[in-house]
């Protein structure tokens, strides 16, 4: 008889775990392991913001899948429509204008961002409470090119006779590009080079002369040493561009309120100048560790 | 006693032998089975391996045909089919989960596995929104095209697996290798293990032959030649099994029908000896009875004779006659007293024999007086007998030496002397003597040496001595030469061992039946 216990007791563990399979604490689990996907786009600054978000919110005890440079704009932005993502770090401004196509602009800052939120709502995501910080896009010669030509704003690249801009591939078809530059300023003579700025290849290239104008951001740490000269946008074609997270509707609803709780309340330490510093640190550190120590410093990291 | 039985007995032994076996069988069969699961093992990791790598390899073309499809696809949109990209897509899961079934159990090919997953839902989550983007914006998307690095994600992927692949042949030759030098080793030892088990059966059998067949063999044969007639056949029997039972219970057997054939012989030789008494008693008795009844018959013809003559002297016919009654009464008498004698029951108790002879002289007070003989009595001891008997053989012996004297100054002697457990008495006489040859004969009853005329008495005397003594456990006999006077002696048991001390209490009276 005593020979028999053990047996028993399997054939009790099988059953029990047979049940427990179909259940529906089982589903309820199941719930609670799928990860959020979190993407970023392939520049630095956005993979800092991607491991900002993705730590937080492990420190909370959610499990994180992040693809850090997803791609570019279109492209993480169609992972997010296709269901591939759940949320990532996006710009207003090229959210309107790049993915919106929305060509006026917005009379100011927070009616972009309210303008942006409605569209997204409509396609079933919305806009997270957006970032104090601004990085925006901004061409940038030579000191050394501007004392030459004498150029000081995007307007006086029209006396030139050519201009070669070096820029990532996607600036040849947005209007915060070269289809604004045209459109807006009438520069024709302008020819862009494609320039994989996610290496930030674009600085290097202004220095030896394989470009005349480069596109930076305005939160690039390499901007603050004073060899390069930021022109003017007096037509204001390039936005100012909050961040905010991009998220599914249905990712917020699945994961409950800690989610966008915690996603706010790192986007509430972000600022361009905190950013311009994490950018400076990101040179030389791996980016997953200039993260973690930016959040335990605010406490809210593992 | 438990104990030692059961570290002796042949069932025990029989048993720990058939357990042996049945272990050895078991363990062997274990091993067996080990070899043929071992073979199986081989088979299906052969099988699996198989699948996995075919897995692998077909996953590296869906991934390459997805990336060349895609790219070819936002390349010259919308020229392009995009059905066979998603047909490719919708089935890479299936290739996937199955390649993590089939591929070996080793946890770093799991791990490789389960990195290749991630590694192909990256590149998947980079690559697939092109399309999404080429629908919206051709342009775009071929812009991202120039950009994107997916065909290096799908190119490392492809290393990944062909290393996945290099991995998992080199392991499962391990894994086959080790199967099969399993199986054999088990072969090898599961037919070792039967050459054991053959052993220990032949060992096993050889053993029971000489521990049980032989000695029961041994036993059977006693038992022929007990039946045979040879009844002093025994066998060893110094074994503490059941053969030992067995050999003790045999020779119990052998004992007693030995006793019994003794005692068959014995009584058989009583009885042939008493047919014999009784034939000569029967002679004897007719013949000695028919003197006196013929002298009745003679005394009473003459008697009527004379009366018809009508003449005297009828007084000494009468005589004649009376004498002659006597003679048959006192013949008749004698018959009852040996008939007795010897027959009932003994009451032996410790007995001085001075008193019995005291008794026995008294009674024979007259017939020494009229002879003049001179009686002797040595120091007598004290013997397990009964009283009566006793005092009757000392009389007839006494008797017998007062009534065969030879001329004057008779003497009879009375001594004791141990003789073994038993105490030998010597009734010794200066008289007649006799015959050697004749010393056996005299016991018989009514054997008489003398005629009635020399010596009076039926004869029956020393018969009923004989028998007597004989029930008591001793023997009579006689030592005499003719002339030279004759010495009776007879054997008593001793109420204690002759020459030792006294007992300090008289044993308890015997009671033995004739």
């Amino acid at each position: 008889m005593r020979a028999l216990a053990p047996l028993l007791a399997l054939l009790v563990a099988l059953a029990l775990s047979s049940c427990g399979g179909g259940g529906g604490a089982g589903s309820a689990t199941r719930a609670d392991t799928v990860p959020v996907r979190i993407g970023t786009k392939n520049f630095t600054e956005s993979e800092i913001l991607g491991e900002l978000y993705k730590q937080a919110l492990e420190a909370k005890g959610l499990r994180v899948d992040l693809q850090s440079a997803v791609g570019t704009t279109e492209v993480t932005n169609a992972a997010l429509r296709d269901g591939l993502l759940d949320m990532y770090p996006e710009y207003i401004g090229v959210l309107l204008s790049e993915v919106d196509k929305i060509v006026k602009r917005p009379a100011g800052e927070q009616a972009a961002y309210r303008l942006a939120k409605g569209i997204e709502q409509r396609r079933g995501f919305t806009l997270l409470q957006e970032t104090r910080l601004s990085n925006e896009d901004a061409l940038a010669v030579t000191n050394a090119f501007a004392r030459r030509s004498g150029v000081r704003s995007i307007s006086d690249l029209a006396r030139l006779r050519t201009v070669r801009l070096g820029a990532p591939p996607e600036f040849e078809n947005r209007f915060e590009g070269m289809v604004g530059l045209r459109r807006v300023y009438g520069l024709r003579k302008v020819h862009m080079i494609a320039v994989n700025s996610n290496k930030g290849l674009e600085y290097p290239a202004l220095e030896n002369g394989g470009i005349d104008v480069g596109l930076v951001f305005t939160t690039d740490s390499r901007l603050a040493g004073g060899h390069f000269t930021l022109l003017r946008d007096p037509k204001g074609l390039f936005a100012v561009q909050h961040v905010a997270p991009l998220i599914s509707r249905k990712a917020l609803a699945q994961h409950g309120p800690i989610l966008a709780a915690t996603l706010n309340a790192v986007s509430a330490l972000l600022t361009t100048p905190i950013m311009r510093v994490l950018n400076a640190e990101a040179v030389h550190t791996p980016v997953r560790e200039v993260a973690a120590a930016f959040l335990h410093t605010h406490h809210l990291g593992a | 006693m438990l104990r030692r039985s059961l570290r002796t007995q042949i069932t025990t032994r029989v048993l720990t032998l058939s357990a042996t076996v049945a272990v050895l069988l078991g363990a062997t069969l274990i091993l067996l089975i080990i070899a043929v699961t071992g073979q199986r093992d081989a088979g299906r990791i052969a099988f699996a391996s198989q699948k996995a790598l075919t897995l692998t390899s077909r996953l590296e073309t869906s991934l390459f045909a997805i990336e060349n499809g895609l790219r070819d696809y936002v390349e010259r949109y919308p020229t392009r089919p995009l059905k066979p990209v998603t047909t490719l897509l919708k089935a890479y899961p299936g290739q996937q989960r199955a390649l993590a079934q089939e591929v070996s159990g080793d946890p770093g090919q799991r791990a490789r596995v389960t990195e290749i997953g991630v590694k192909i839902n990256e590149y998947v989550i980079r690559a697939t929104p092109l399309i999404t983007l080429a629908k919206e914006d051709p342009e775009a998307a071929r812009n991202q095209l120039f950009y994107t690095d997916t065909r290096d994600r799908v190119e490392a992927l492809g290393k990944d697996l062909r290393d996945l692949a290099d991995r998992e042949r080199t392991l499962v030759a391990q894994r086959e290798n080790h199967a099969e030098a399993q199986s054999t080793l088990a072969i090898a030892f599961g037919i070792g293990g039967l050459g054991l088990v053959l052993l220990v059966v032949a060992g096993g059998t050889l053993y029971l032959r000489r521990a049980v067949v032989r000695p029961v063999v041994s036993v059977a044969q006693a038992t022929g030649q007990l039946a045979a007639g040879d009844l002093s056949t025994r066998v060893p029997a110094s074994r503490e099994d059941e053969i030992g039972d067995l050999a003790r219970g045999f020779n119990t057997m052998a004992d007693s029908l030995e006793r019994g054939q003794a005692e068959l012989e014995r009584s058989n030789a009583e009885l042939t000896r008493s047919n014999a008494e009784l034939e000569q008693f029967a002679s004897v008795t007719s013949h000695d009875l028919q003197a006196p009844l013929t002298t009745i018959s003679m005394y009473a013809e003459l008697l009527e004779r004379r009366q018809a003559a009508g003449g005297e002297g009828a007084a000494d016919l009468i005589d004649g006659i009376r004498g002659a009654t006597r003679q048959a009464r006192t013949l008749i008498r004698d018959l009852l007293e040996y008939s007795r004698a010897g027959r009932g029951d003994l009451t032996l108790e410790p007995q001085g024999a001075e008193v019995a002879l005291d008794q026995a002289l008294e009674a024979l007070a007259g017939a020494i007086e009229a002879t003049g003989a001179h009686v002797r009595v040595g120091s007598l001891p004290v013997v397990l007998a009964d009283r009566s008997n006793l005092c009757r053989v000392f009389q007839n012996l006494v008797g017998n030496a007062v009534k065969f004297t030879r001329g004057d100054d008779p003497e009879v002697s009375i001594e004791a002397r141990p003789d073994g457990t038993m105490w030998r008495f010597d009734v010794r006489d200066n008289g007649i003597g006799m015959d050697p040859d004749s010393t056996r004969r005299i016991f018989e009853p009514f054997r008489r040496l003398h005629g009635e005329d020399a010596y009076a008495g039926t004869g029956i005397g020393l018969a009923v001595c004989e028998r007597i003594v004989e029930q008591h456990g001793g023997r009579i006999w006689v030592t005499s030469e003719p002339g030279a006077g004759s010495v009776f002696s007879f054997t008593m048991p001793a109420a204690q061992a002759p020459g030792g001390e006294p007992a300090a209490s008289a044993p308890p009276p015997v009671t033995a039946a004739s």
